[in-house]
């Protein structure tokens, strides 16, 4: 069963100009799972998402992807595996093709992709062909971050991060691309880590919750967490959360 | 042709600061309060280019090419230390006096070596009155497009962070996820350059050419030697504009290919 793990981390710290902003963190997340990273602003729900797919590393303790430690993992493969949506999309300036052919510019031989590739993941996420050749830059808040979604998908990623990706985004719209990750969750069958500040949310579609306050992991297991917490901490910021 | 058309005397240059008496004159009447420092840069003028006139004839009387050799490199050890202090975020770039050193360095031996043996054709190689403006005139103005450049580079990073940051979790290499950043910040620095060159001749001549032709060279021959000094201009600019940030650029990222943040925003 270990090898079921895909990620494990072991006491695992960072620190940034003598401030810690993680503090031994020990968490494994096993393949398939869906979990909810929460926790009140800056307690480094962020940082922590950034750990796994090595936008930074961790200042002491390990962590390991699939039992290979991450540091002597090839950086480019490893984020490709496990791709990352931010809050706010980040799209570049040119057609929403050119977005989502980004990544094979940086594959030498240039791979080709066929056509019906874009357009599928273009349907996949609730976009039509037409959209290709359409400007990121005229696209609403909402379309953005699902063409930031199709491109992180054409790289088939194991594993997908999300930093509060519907933040910006208004509840009915936030829920209906939760709804597309929950599908190609199953679909794909992807590891899901998501930071969302609401209680509703996470309920419908995590499996597994972690409760994070300065930079310290307070609570983490199954979601039923969420109904029966077991520190104050955690009942105190649910109920400021549903209010 | 060394025969000057109007000679200018010393007592010719006193008369001329006749004329910087008259803008002074108008300062004090709109009370712009600019007299005190324009009296100064009077002087200074006055005094550094004398001083560096009689530098030359004294360099100029050297036939040695070690000594050349060695007053070059002190100009580009000057020129990099100032590059240095002059940025404001440079302090916190690793190895960047070496970077800007080293690549000065090269800029002068390829610009300045192929226009003194290529086309200059200057015999013996290290003769003082090719070398040492030439090599000024290349390491002044490489150092100016390079401040700009790194500046402005840094900005573009932290500018970009997020976009950066986007790049690299899509698993783009450090190179492919700064390329932006580099593209705008050697086109800002190199603009300047590249208009000069497109306006030069249509309204203003340039100074050292308005220079030349007053002391009685043929026009046409100065056309000539100004034509070679702006192409010699732009390639020692871009040169050093893009060596300095393929080199600056790798300090702003670790090994495992993450952005610095730590050098960014301190600034
Ligand atoms: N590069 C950095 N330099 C300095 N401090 C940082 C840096 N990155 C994060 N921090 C600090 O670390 C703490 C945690 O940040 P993080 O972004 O992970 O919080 P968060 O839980 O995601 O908060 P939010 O809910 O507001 O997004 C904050 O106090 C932040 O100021
Ligand atoms: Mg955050």
């Amino acid at each position: 069963m270990e090898n079921s793990n895909v990620f494990t981390l072991a006491g695992v710290s960072y620190v940034i100009q003598n401030t810690p902003i993680l503090t031994g963190i020990t968490l494994d997340i096993r393949s398939g799972e869906h979990w909810a990273l929460m926790g009140p602003s800056g307690a480094g729900k962020s940082t922590l998402l950034r750990l796994f797919n090595s936008l930074i590393s961790p200042t002491s303790g390990a962590i390991r992807f699939h039992g290979q430690p991450l540091e002597s993992t090839d950086v480019g493969r490893l984020r490709k595996r496990v791709g990352m949506l931010f809050q706010e999309a980040v799209l570049v300036n040119g057609s929403v093709r050119d977005n989502l052919t980004l990544p094979r510019q940086w594959v030498r031989p240039v791979p080709e992709y066929a056509e019906e590739q874009l357009t599928e993941a273009l349907e996949r996420v609730g976009l039509t062909p037409g959209h290709l050749t359409t400007q990121a830059r005229s696209l609403s808040g909402g379309e953005k971050q699902r063409v930031a979604l199709a491109r992180v998908l054409l790289n088939e990623p194991e594993v997908l991060l999300l930093d509060e990706p519907t933040a910006s985004l208004d509840p009915p719209l936030a829920r209906k691309i939760l709804r597309l990750i929950a599908d190609l969750q199953r679909e794909l069958n992807l590891t899901v880590i998501r930071v969302s500040h609401h209680p509703d949310l996470v309920r419908s579609f995590a499996g597994q919750v972690l409760f994070l306050d300065k930079g310290r992991i307070v609570e983490q297991g199954p979601i039923v967490l969420l109904d029966q917490p077991r520190t104050q901490d955690f009942s105190r910021f649910l109920r400021e959360a549903q209010a | 042709m060394t025969q000057s058309f109007y000679s200018l005397s010393w007592t010719d240059v006193f008369a001329s600061m006749v004329l910087v008496l008259f803008s002074i004159g108008l300062l004090r009447w709109w009370k712009i309060g600019l007299e005190k420092t324009l009296i100064i840069g009077t002087l200074r003028t006055f005094v550094q280019l004398s001083a560096m006139g009689y530098i030359l004839t004294y360099f100029f009387g050297q036939r040695h090419w070690l000594f050349m050799v060695g007053l070059v490199s002190l100009m580009i050890l000057v020129a990099s230390y100032e590059g240095y202090r002059r940025q404001k975020t440079a302090l916190h770039i690793p190895h960047y006096f070496i970077i800007i050193t080293g690549v000065l360095t090269l800029t002068v031996i390829l610009v300045l070596g192929s226009v003194l043996t290529f086309i200059l054709h200057v015999q013996p190689w290290y003769y003082p009155y090719a070398m040492i403006p030439i090599a000024g005139m290349i390491i002044g103005n490489a150092l100016n497009t390079t401040s700009l450049t790194v500046n402005r580079f840094v900005g573009e990073l932290e500018h970009r962070e997020a976009e950066i940051d986007m790049l690299l979790s899509l698993g783009a290499p450090p190179r492919a996820a700064i390329h932006d950043a580099i593209r705008e910040s050697v086109k800002a620095a190199l603009l300047p350059t590249v208009n000069s060159m497109m306006m030069v001749g249509l309204v203003q001549l340039p100074g050292v050419m308005t220079g030349q032709i007053l002391s009685g060279i043929d026009p046409l021959i100065a056309v000539r030697y100004q034509i070679m000094i702006m192409y010699m201009w732009v390639t020692a600019s871009t040169m050093t504009n893009i060596l300095v940030l393929a080199l600056v650029y790798r300090q702003f990222f670790t090994p495992r290919q993450q952005l610095r943040c730590d050098l960014l925003r301190r600034s």
